[in-house]
């Protein structure tokens, strides 16, 4: 089969089909007013909870910090007080990155040429990383907040080694994730356990067939 | 572009061009209804692009560049059902073709969805009579790769053809 029949054929199976297209007034009035709705829509449950849960997390136990530095310094811990502080930092970064990721995916412009607006795409996915990466850096904090100066004074060697024990390899697993956690590790077991390996799949492939299709050059303005 | 002409131009476009919208919906969905939900979704981006349309681009240039990153995102996201109003743009067959060409038409769909997702728009683009210009403008790679990928994908058709006769 040539170019010609393979064209002949396209074209002429196209065009046993007629379109019966019902487009009315109401139906594009439905289609302007659920942009919105559509964008919140297009989230899941579990992700709309979950940056309402981060933000409700930052602003309250915020709150609560900023009180406790103002009017009860010398009485906390400053364990806790240092602890709660950088987790909620993190907290907070965190679902700034998020909201803007989510503008920033909501706004795109899809008049792109497709191989430079799916790069974008693909690279706003993967960049939803980040925000895990962040969130893992807490890891430590939630071993040092119960820290205090009775602990350092009456506890025993076996509770200093747990206790050392289990702060550094948080720190440790921290580190190592943040510096690990990349989609090229997409396939590998504890990727999968983190992070849902299977919504990562598409996008990997994509992410090889979008760099064969640049390999062989992109448009410039010269072309 | 005030409120009202925004509204009619959108219309005309959709009129004028709804097959064109169909047929991307074709080539990267398999089902009616995820077609219609795709269909659906290209509208909605096409409304939202009007007022930054550039009248220097040609409007097909334009709706391509459209609707095939949106349907290669839907189609990524592997069909998601919404809970709005269906695109309503029925396909009737209004001129059955003859048994063996409707037989090849269906292997020919069949091998397109084969291909990956940037192999299908430019192989969807070519097999519509698009020059290699055109395509380059489209997809945003050089026209020489056009040239390249094209022969490849060509090539893999008629291989597929080939191998479905000799079976």
């Amino acid at each position: 089969m040539n170019d010609t029949d393979l064209k002949y054929l396209w074209q002429t199976g196209n065009n046993q089909i007629a379109i019966n297209q019902k487009s009315d007034k109401s139906s594009l009035d439905k289609l302007t007013k659920r942009n919105v709705s559509h964008f919140l829509s297009s989230m899941k449950p579990i992700k709309i909870f979950t940056l309402l849960a981060g933000l409700l997390w930052v602003l309250g136990i915020g709150y609560v910090l900023i009180k406790l530095t103002i009017i009860a310094y010398d009485q906390v811990s400053p364990y806790f007080l240092y602890s709660a502080f950088f987790q909620v930092m993190l907290t907070a970064m965190a679902v700034i990155i998020y909201i803007i990721q989510l503008s920033t995916l909501y706004s795109i412009d899809f008049n792109k040429p497709v191989v430079i607006l799916q790069k974008t795409l693909i690279n706003l996915k993967a960049s939803t990383l980040n925000v895990t990466k962040i969130l893992i850096l807490q890891l430590p904090f939630w071993t040092t907040f119960y820290w205090n100066e009775s602990m350092f004074k009456n506890g025993t060697l076996p509770l200093f080694i747990l206790q050392g024990a289990v702060t550094i390899s948080f720190t440790c697993l921290a580190i190592w994730l943040f510096f690990n956690l990349k989609y090229e590790n997409a396939d590998k077991w504890w990727f999968k356990l983190l992070l849902q390996g299977k919504e990562w799949e598409p996008l990997i492939t994509s992410i090889g067939i979008l760099n064969d299709m640049e390999e062989g050059g992109v448009k410039s303005d010269k072309d | 572009m005030a409120k009202q002409n925004l509204h009619k131009t959108f219309h005309e476009i959709i009129e004028q061009h709804k097959g064109l919208l169909f047929k991307v919906a074709r080539t990267y969905c398999g089902n009616e209804e995820d077609r219609q939900d795709l269909i659906q979704e290209i509208r909605i981006q096409i409304w939202k692009s009007l007022p930054k349309y550039d009248a220097n681009f040609a409007i097909t240039t334009w709706l391509y560049r459209i609707s095939i990153n949106v349907a290669i995102s839907f189609y990524r996201k592997n069909s998601i059902r919404h809970q709005y109003a269906k695109a309503e743009m029925l396909p009737l067959v209004i001129d059955p073709l003859p048994n063996d060409l409707q037989e090849k038409f269906n292997l020919l769909e069949k091998f397109i969805a084969e291909l990956n997702e940037m192999d299908k728009a430019l192989i969807m683009l070519y097999l519509e009579d698009k020059s290699y210009l055109d395509i380059s403008e489209i997809m945003g790679i050089s026209v020489s790769n056009v040239g390249t990928k094209m022969g490849r994908i060509k090539e893999k058709l008629k291989k597929r053809f080939l191998n479905h006769k000799e079976n």
